[in-house]
């Protein structure tokens, strides 16, 4: 009897330490590479091509001869929400902070995937300065507050946090500015649909979500006044098959261009690719190849450039809180290439709207606009800023479905 | 609402209630054994992920969904070597394993997160080719969808009509009496345990392999325990649980249309629908005299001496 109660508990005790092993964020540091190319020239001389090559062997690869007289000029410590190679938000983040590795050799990475809580986040960004990261990079929603917390009582340590609001002494937010992707994407839609119903796939109504259907359906009607956008919620960043299930409903519903604010855009746009329908990505680039015939465009993260910025002049001690947005202009919102399907003079005319929104020549959320029931949201010579944005409750006139 | 969109709930309901329905198939099996298998989840995801990187590594799909079969029966020997010779509580061993899978199929998957597999194919239903694309889309099913219904109608006869699935109801009734009658419960219940895994690991291999094409970690989203409620749903039957898994997804789908055709109703209250539902046939169930649950469901055979 003892024997079968000792058997269970270890039964029990063994799965636990497996669970809780597979599920422990892998710190895999990079080995330091070529201590001595400390770039000293001015941030703008960055390299601005984005960063495209696998950067994942990086982290991988065991040093061999690891340089013993000079350490890295800067350790960072980067941690995802979720799996690098999701072809979504956290394969764009890793993409980014990779890329300051490319251009600043003597960087040296210490990269932590699958994070989603803060208690994770936590104990994981200790772990981290106690490896000796003096800079952090925290890219999940969930990151924002334990790193605000540890930067308190790290004072000599650089905490930058994506996509948040918060400010501190050495805690600051960088993101790259969606919106006016989003408007672009919506141009590219309005030209594409035929049914005049475009469809959007949303996890949750949040405000940046809302902010960016909204986006997408003024982008679309500045092109096709009587288009219309669909709006379902799977209530998940991550039920594959309800996600599904949802793109086949708008599909259902006569929705000829379907888009998406989930984790992975992957099952959406494979669904539509075998409904035939035209389909548009967001988050990560490397989205294109689940629709390889009736992909659209799509837009994603590239914050390479600035993080390669900002690690620079932590490394040249010039590091300040900044609250940094920055769009396509900027090279942080990237568009990708255009599908096969999408006539030339399409691609043409989206192109000449990117200059526009680049150039400052369209403004997304310029007054005046409607929401659902005629109500002036925004008035007359009025604009939208980004705290706005991100607390937005409504959606502009031509959008079908509930905001909350 | 359009022809489309109502032909859509349908089409919905067997897409994603395949894999409910092989996922309840399984557990119906275990059940009538007297077992409970809460660790189904676990199952599942181990599954799925196996089915994902062999077919993401061989390019061949059938051979994933082999894999995942495999997978599936060998997940539920874990569990049958727990509570069969360790003699140890189902419950807590079922949670034990489902964590155990979440771990497990963390670590097959990891280096599988968005990749992009061969799909198990898809055969149009014949008749429809001269429909528009839209439509012959919605009704162009893989294999595993084609064999659902006859799967739960092989079961039933398994169970109902073999001397086999008597032995196997026997045991889940009674496992001493099925031992008097010179069954063996303990082997009879090894085998009911892995022909549910085989199933489950169907289900699974629907999901990752044929429906979403993709794998990421917790993609079962709670799918494991609806099966669980389908099989009380279902009274214990599998040619109900076909009803069962068909009602659940189809919720899903007509709370997702309601929300697509624009319904000023909030969407989280949707977003409830397929589970009140559920509720509430357990609770009407829940009223009805004869009781259909095997008689020593989640009762440990200590063996006859």
């Amino acid at each position: 009897m003892n024997q079968k109660i000792f058997y269970t508990v270890t039964a029990i005790v063994m799965s636990s330490v497996l669970l809780l092993a597979a599920c422990a964020p892998a710190a895999t540091p990079a080995p330091p590479e070529a201590p001595t190319a400390i770039p000293t020239e001015v941030p703008t001389a960055v390299p601005t091509e984005p960063p495209t090559a696998a950067p994942v062997e990086v982290a991988t690869e065991v040093p061999t001869t690891v340089p013993t007289a000079a350490g890295p000029c800067l350790t960072i410590g980067a941690l995802y929400g979720g799996p690098i190679t999701d072809a979504g938000y956290n394969e764009a983040m890793h993409e980014s902070v990779m890329a300051i590795k490319q251009n600043i050799a003597c960087v040296e990475i210490i990269e932590a995937e699958n994070v989603p809580d803060e208690a994770g986040a936590t104990t994981t960004m200790e772990n981290m300065i106690q490896q000796g990261a003096q800079m952090i990079i925290a890219t999940a929603f969930n990151h924002q507050y334990p790193a605000l917390t540890l930067s308190q009582s790290h004072p000599d340590v650089i905490f930058e946090h994506a996509g948040g609001w918060e400010m501190g002494a050495n805690f600051a937010n960088f993101f790259g500015e969606p919106p006016d992707a989003w408007y672009l994407m919506g141009v590219a839609a309005g030209k594409m649909t035929t049914s005049n119903k475009l469809g959007f796939v949303a996890a949750f109504p949040l405000g940046w979500t809302l902010t960016f259907i909204n986006a997408f359906e003024l982008g679309a009607q500045s092109v096709n006044p009587d288009v219309q956008t669909i709006v379902a919620y799977t209530f998940s960043w991550g039920d594959r098959a309800k996600e599904a299930d949802t793109t086949n409903s708008l599909i259902n519903q006569g929705v000829d261009v379907i888009t998406m604010h989930v984790d992975s855009p992957s099952t959406v746009l494979s669904t539509a690719e075998s409904r035939g329908v035209y389909s548009i990505g967001f988050q990560s680039l490397a989205a294109q190849q689940f629709a390889p015939e009736y992909w659209i465009s799509g837009t994603g993260y590239t914050l390479g450039d600035k993080l390669t910025w900002l690690a620079s002049t932590v490394i040249d001690g010039t590091w300040e809180p900044i609250f940094l947005r920055c769009g396509m202009a900027d090279g942080c919102m990237a568009v990708a290439p255009f599908g096969a399907k999408v006539p030339a003079e399409v691609q043409d005319y989206v192109n000449q709207v990117r200059a526009d929104l680049e150039a400052g020549n369209i403004i997304v959320f310029k007054g005046p606009i409607l929401d659902q029931d005629g109500n002036v949201k925004v008035a007359e010579g009025e604009e939208l800023t980004d705290d706005m944005m991100s607390s937005v409750d409504w959606f502009v006139k031509g959008v079908v479905g509930s905001p909350k | 609402m359009s022809l489309l969109s109502i032909l859509g709930v349908l089409s919905s309901a067997i897409f994603s209630g395949t894999s409910l329905l092989y996922t309840t198939l399984g557990e119906v099996i275990d059940e009538r054994s007297g077992i409970v298998n809460l660790g189904l989840e676990g199952v599942l995801l181990v599954s799925a992920a196996a089915g994902f990187a062999v077919t993401s590594w061989s390019g061949n799909p059938f051979l994933g969904v082999f894999t995942a079969l495999l997978a599936g029966g060998l997940m539920n020997l874990i569990l049958g070597y727990l509570v069969i010779h360790r003699q140890a509580n189902q419950l807590a061993s079922g949670l034990a394993l489902m964590f155990f899978g979440f771990g497990l199929s963390a670590l097959i998957g990891k280096s599988y997160v968005g990749t992009k597999i061969n799909a198990l194919p898809r055969i149009p239903l014949p008749g429809l080719s001269g429909l528009p694309h839209l439509y012959t889309s919605l009704f162009s099913f893989d294999l595993l969808i084609y064999l659902s219904i006859p799967a739960a109608f092989l079961v039933s006869w398994l169970l109902f009509r073999t001397r086999w699935g008597l032995s196997l109801r026997a045991v889940g009734e009674n496992a001493e009496t099925a031992f008097a009658s010179g069954r063996n419960p303990r082997l009879i219940r090894y085998q009911a345990l892995f022909i549910g895994g085989l199933l489950a690991g169907l289900g699974a291999a629907h999901l990752s392999l044929a429906y979403t094409m993709t794998w990421t970690e917790y993609m079962t989203a709670g799918r494991g325990f609806i099966a669980v409620a389908l099989v009380i749903f279902s009274k214990w039957h599998p040619v109900r649980a076909i009803a069962g898994a068909l009602l659940f997804s189809g919720a899903v789908a007509f709370q997702l249309l309601l929300q697509s055709s624009g319904v000023q109703i909030s969407p989280f209250l949707l977003d409830t629908i397929p589970y009140l539902i559920t509720l509430l046939v357990l609770i009407a169930w829940g009223g009805t005299r004869k009781q259909s649950a095997p008689a020593s469901l989640g009762r440990i055979y200590y063996g006859t001496e």
